[in-house]
C-alpha cells in the first residue's frame, strides 16, 4: 500500500479539526458557536424589547443575550423583536396599557416623551455606583439625563458628519478637503460633484423624518445660531434664518441635491450615495458599514461638518439607549443586562459590527474606531459635539415630526421662505414649552 | 259508577309564547352582540370620551375635561381642512378610476379567448399583495434617480428630465392615487365579472334579434342588471379607501409638505408622533361621522334596490 495516499483516522481527524477551525475563523463573531456552562433552571425572565430587527442586528443581539444568559444563573433575558417603525407605538401602547417590557432599546429623543408619561425608571443611584460611570463620556450622560435624573444607559452614541466620495474627488482632480473645511469649500465640492445630466448630485439632502430639520439646525449653529437661548426659543434668529436660507439654496439655487430631496429619508440618502447618485451626504456613523459594502472601503471617507461664517460648528449628539421602565417586573435583572451590554467585549462587538461609537471613552480609544477612515469624521467631531437642543422638552420630538417636517419640506420646495418656515416652527416649539 | 274528571284549566305561562319565541331568538344573538359591544361600541365610546379631554400622553398633569375644545381646535386647524380635501381627492379619484378600469376589465374577461383562466388569475395579483408591500414596490418604481418608470419614459423619449413623482406637491397625490387604482382594479373586476356571469344570455340574444346594437345592449341590459353590484361594490370601496392609510403612509408619509396627508394619516401622526390622543380622538370621531354618512347613504340605496327586486 502506498503510504503517501493512505489516510489514517488520526490524519482524518486532524484534517477535520483544521477545516472546522478555518470555517469558524471565517464566521462573524456573533455567528460562532458559544460554548459555556448551561444556565440554571428557574432563572427569572427579563423582557427586553428590541427594535431595528435587520439580520445582522438580530444575529448580534441573539448572541449577546445568549452570552449574558450563560454568564450567570439568576436571570434569563427574553428578546421581543419589534420593527423599528412600530417600536414607538408598541411601547406607548404597552405603557398606557400598564404592561411595558422590563427593558427596551430606544433613542434618547423618545425617552423624553416616555419620561414625561412617568413611565421611565430613575437609575441615577445605580448608574453613579456603577464601576464604569466615570468612563462614559460626560456628553453621553447628558443625553440621558432629565432634571438631574439619569434615566437610561447610553449603549452607543452618534454624531453627524459628512460622507464623501474620495474616488470621485480624484477623478475630478479636486483637492481632498481637510477636517477644518468651511461652508464655501463644501459648496465648491458639492457643485463639482453635480452633473445632473449624468444623474449625479453633490449633496444628498434629507427631507423626511426628524433629521430633515436637525441637519439644517446643525448648520445654523455654525452660523452662531441656537435653538434655545437663555431659556427662550431662538431658532428664528437672524443667524438661523441666514443659515437655513444658505442650506435651502443648495437645493433651490445651486441645485446640487437630487430632485427627490423633499421626501428622501434615511434609506434614500444612504441608497443614493451607495448607488453613486450623490457624492456627499450628512449622517451619523451608523451607515458606514453599509457604505463599505456598497461603495467600497477605499472609495469614501468622512469629515466633520464644515465650519460656518461664525467660525463655529456643532454636531448633535444622540444616544441609542437601554431604558428600564417603572413598571418593570424584574428591575435587577434588567440592570444586570444593561451593564453587561456596556462591558468591554459586548460594547466593542456591538459598536464595531454596526458602525456605531461606544459611549465609554476607553473603548472609543481603541484602534477599531480611531484608525478607521470611515469613522474618522465622527471621532474628530467629538470636540464639537453638543446634546441635541431638541431634547430640551419632551413634546418637541413629536412636534418636529408632525409639524416641523412639513414646514421644512415646504421650504425645500420653495413654497415658503426660510424666515416663514422658522417663524412658524418657533411658534410651535414655544407652545410645547408650556 | 262513572267517575267524572273535571279538566283543570291550564295555568297561564308567565310569558306568552310569542314573547318567549322572540326572546329565544334574541338570546341566540347575545354572544355576537356582546362581542360587537366589546370590540366596536365600547372602543367608539372611549374614543368619543377621549376626544373631550386634553390627553397628551407626556403631559399627564394636564389631563382634564375640556368639552369640545379639541373640536374647536380642529375647526381652526388649516391642516385638518387640507387633509379633508385631500381625502376627497384620494377617495373619489381612486374609486372612480378603479370602477371604470375594473368595469372594462370585467367586460374583457367575460369574452371567450385562449388563456382566459390564466389572465383572470393574474388580474388578481395586485389585490393579493399586502398594501404595505404594494407601497414599497411602487415607491421604488417611482424613485426618480434609479426607478424604472423614469428610466422607461426617458428611454422612449416621452421625458427629457427625471421627474420626482413622490417629491413634487403637484404630482405626489396623482402618483399615490394611480398606485391605489392599480391595486383596487381587481376588486371591481371580480365583483362585476360575477355579476356579468349572472346575466342570462337569452336577454342579449332577444335584444340582438330585436336589432339592439352593442351600446344599446350594454345600456339597457348590462348596466341595469349590474346596478345592485355596482352600488354595493362602490359604496364599500369608498368606505375602505377613506380609512385606508397604508399606501400613503409607506410611500410619502403624507408629504411632501402635507400634499398627500389624508385625515386617517393625520390622525396617526397626531396620536403617535405628537402623542396627542385627545386631538387624535377628535379626528377619529370626525372620520367616524363621515363614514356613518356614507354608510347611511349606502343603506338607503341598497334598501331601495331590495325593494325593487
Amino acid at each position: 500500500m502506498d503510504e503517501r495516499i493512505s489516510l489514517s483516522r488520526r490524519k482524518l481527524l486532524h484534517a477535520l479539526t483544521g477545516t472546522g477551525v478555518i470555517a469558524a475563523a471565517d464566521l462573524a463573531w456573533w455567528d460562532a458557536p458559544f460554548i459555556a456552562p448551561r444556565k440554571a433552571w428557574g432563572a427569572e425572565p427579563v423582557r427586553f424589547q428590541w427594535s431595528v430587527p435587520e439580520p445582522t442586528r438580530i444575529a448580534l443581539m441573539n448572541s449577546l443575550v445568549e452570552r449574558f444568559n450563560q454568564s450567570q444563573k439568576d436571570f434569563a433575558v427574553q428578546i421581543e423583536y419589534v420593527p423599528q417603525a412600530q417600536a414607538r407605538q408598541k411601547l406607548i401602547s404597552a405603557i398606557t396599557g400598564g404592561s411595558p417590557p422590563d427593558l427596551c432599546q430606544v433613542w434618547d429623543n423618545w425617552v423624553g416623551q416616555f419620561n414625561g408619561m412617568g413611565a421611565v425608571e430613575d437609575i441615577t443611584a445605580r448608574a453613579k455606583s456603577w464601576k464604569h460611570y466615570a468612563d462614559v463620556a460626560p456628553t453621553a450622560w447628558q443625553t440621558v439625563t432629565i432634571n438631574n435624573q439619569i434615566i437610561s444607559l447610553p449603549l452607543a452614541v452618534t454624531l453627524d458628519g459628512i460622507y464623501y466620495r474620495t474616488d470621485r474627488l480624484k477623478e475630478l482632480g479636486l483637492k481632498e478637503p481637510t477636517p477644518d473645511w468651511t461652508w464655501d469649500e463644501f459648496l465648491v465640492v458639492a457643485k463639482a460633484f453635480t452633473r445632473a445630466d449624468k444623474n449625479q448630485y453633490g449633496y444628498g439632502m434629507r427631507g423626511s423624518g426628524s433629521w430633515a430639520l436637525l441637519y439644517p439646525s446643525e448648520f445654523a449653529y455654525a452660523n452662531g445660531a441656537e435653538v434655545l437661548k437663555d431659556g427662550k426659543v431662538a431658532i428664528n434668529s437672524k443667524e438661523a434664518i441666514d443659515a437655513f436660507a444658505w442650506y435651502l439654496d443648495l437645493a433651490l439655487r445651486h441645485k446640487v441635491t437630487p430632485p427627490s430631496a423633499a421626501t428622501d429619508g434615511f434609506v434614500e440618502i444612504v441608497e443614493a450615495f451607495g448607488r453613486g447618485v450623490t457624492s456627499m451626504y450628512q449622517h451619523n456613523s451608523g451607515s458606514s458599514g453599509q457604505q463599505k459594502k456598497n461603495v467600497g472601503v477605499d472609495k469614501f471617507a468622512t469629515l466633520p461638518l464644515p465650519i460656518g461664517p461664525a467660525n463655529k460648528r456643532a454636531s448633535f449628539w444622540f444616544s441609542e439607549t437601554l431604558t428600564m421602565f417603572k413598571g418593570a417586573k424584574n428591575k435587577e435583572g434588567a440592570w444586570q443586562f444593561m451593564t453587561f451590554m456596556l462591558d468591554e467585549e459586548p460594547s466593542l462587538k456591538y459598536n464595531t459590527a454596526l458602525g456605531l461609537l461606544p459611549a465609554r471613552k476607553s473603548i472609543l480609544d481603541r484602534p477599531e474606531f480611531s484608525r478607521d477612515p470611515a469613522l474618522a469624521g465622527f471621532v474628530q467631531s467629538f470636540p464639537i459635539g453638543i446634546v441635541s437642543p431638541y431634547l430640551a422638552y419632551p413634546g418637541w420630538g413629536g412636534k418636529i415630526d408632525s409639524d416641523g417636517v412639513p414646514l421644512i419640506q415646504q421650504a425645500m420646495l420653495g413654497k415658503i421662505s426660510a424666515r416663514e418656515c422658522l417663524d412658524r416652527f418657533a411658534d410651535i416649539l414655544k407652545k410645547e414649552m408650556m | 259508577m262513572t267517575m267524572l274528571t273535571l279538566a283543570k284549566p291550564r295555568t297561564r305561562p308567565l310569558i306568552g309564547w310569542r314573547v318567549r319565541k322572540l326572546l329565544i331568538g334574541y338570546s341566540y344573538l347575545v354572544p355576537a352582540a356582546l362581542c360587537m359591544l366589546a370590540t366596536v361600541v365600547v372602543p367608539i365610546m372611549l374614543a368619543i370620551k377621549m376626544s373631550l379631554y386634553a390627553d397628551i400622553l407626556y403631559k399627564p398633569q394636564d389631563y382634564r375635561f375640556i368639552g369640545l375644545g379639541n373640536y374647536v381646535r380642529l375647526v381652526e386647524d388649516p391642516v385638518f381642512w387640507l387633509t379633508l380635501r385631500n381625502s376627497v381627492v384620494w377617495v373619489f379619484g381612486s374609486v372612480s378610476l378603479q370602477f371604470v378600469f375594473g368595469f372594462a376589465g370585467a367586460l374583457l374577461l367575460q369574452q371567450a379567448f385562449t388563456g382566459r383562466a390564466l389572465v383572470r388569475t393574474l388580474t388578481l395579483l395586485p389585490w393579493i399583495i399586502p398594501g404595505v408591500v404594494v407601497g414599497l414596490i411602487w415607491e421604488w418604481l417611482y424613485q426618480p434617480n434609479y426607478g424604472v418608470i423614469n428610466d422607461i419614459l426617458i428611454r422612449v423619449g416621452l421625458m427629457q428630465e427625471r421627474v420626482a413623482w413622490l417629491s413634487s406637491p403637484d404630482l405626489a397625490m396623482a402618483a399615490v392615487v394611480f398606485t391605489n387604482v392599480w391595486r383596487g382594479i381587481p376588486f371591481f373586476v371580480i365583483m362585476l365579472l360575477a355579476g356579468l356571469q349572472a346575466v342570462p344570455d337569452e336577454l342579449y340574444e332577444a335584444a340582438h334579434v330585436d336589432g339592439a346594437g352593442v351600446f344599446a345592449r350594454f345600456w339597457h341590459i348590462t348596466l341595469p342588471l349590474l346596478r345592485p353590484i355596482i352600488v354595493v361594490a362602490t359604496a364599500t370601496r369608498i368606505i375602505w379607501t377613506f380609512n385606508y392609510a397604508d399606501l400613503i403612509f409607506v410611500m410619502t408619509g403624507g408629504g411632501p409638505a402635507n400634499a398627500t396627508q389624508i385625515t386617517s394619516t393625520y390622525t396617526l401622526l397626531q396620536a403617535y408622533s405628537s402623542l396627542d390622543f385627545g386631538y387624535a380622538g377628535a379626528l377619529s370621531v370626525v372620520l367616524l361621522l363621515v363614514m356613518l354618512a356614507f354608510t347611511w347613504l349606502y343603506l338607503r340605496t341598497t334598501k331601495g334596490l331590495e325593494d325593487t327586486e
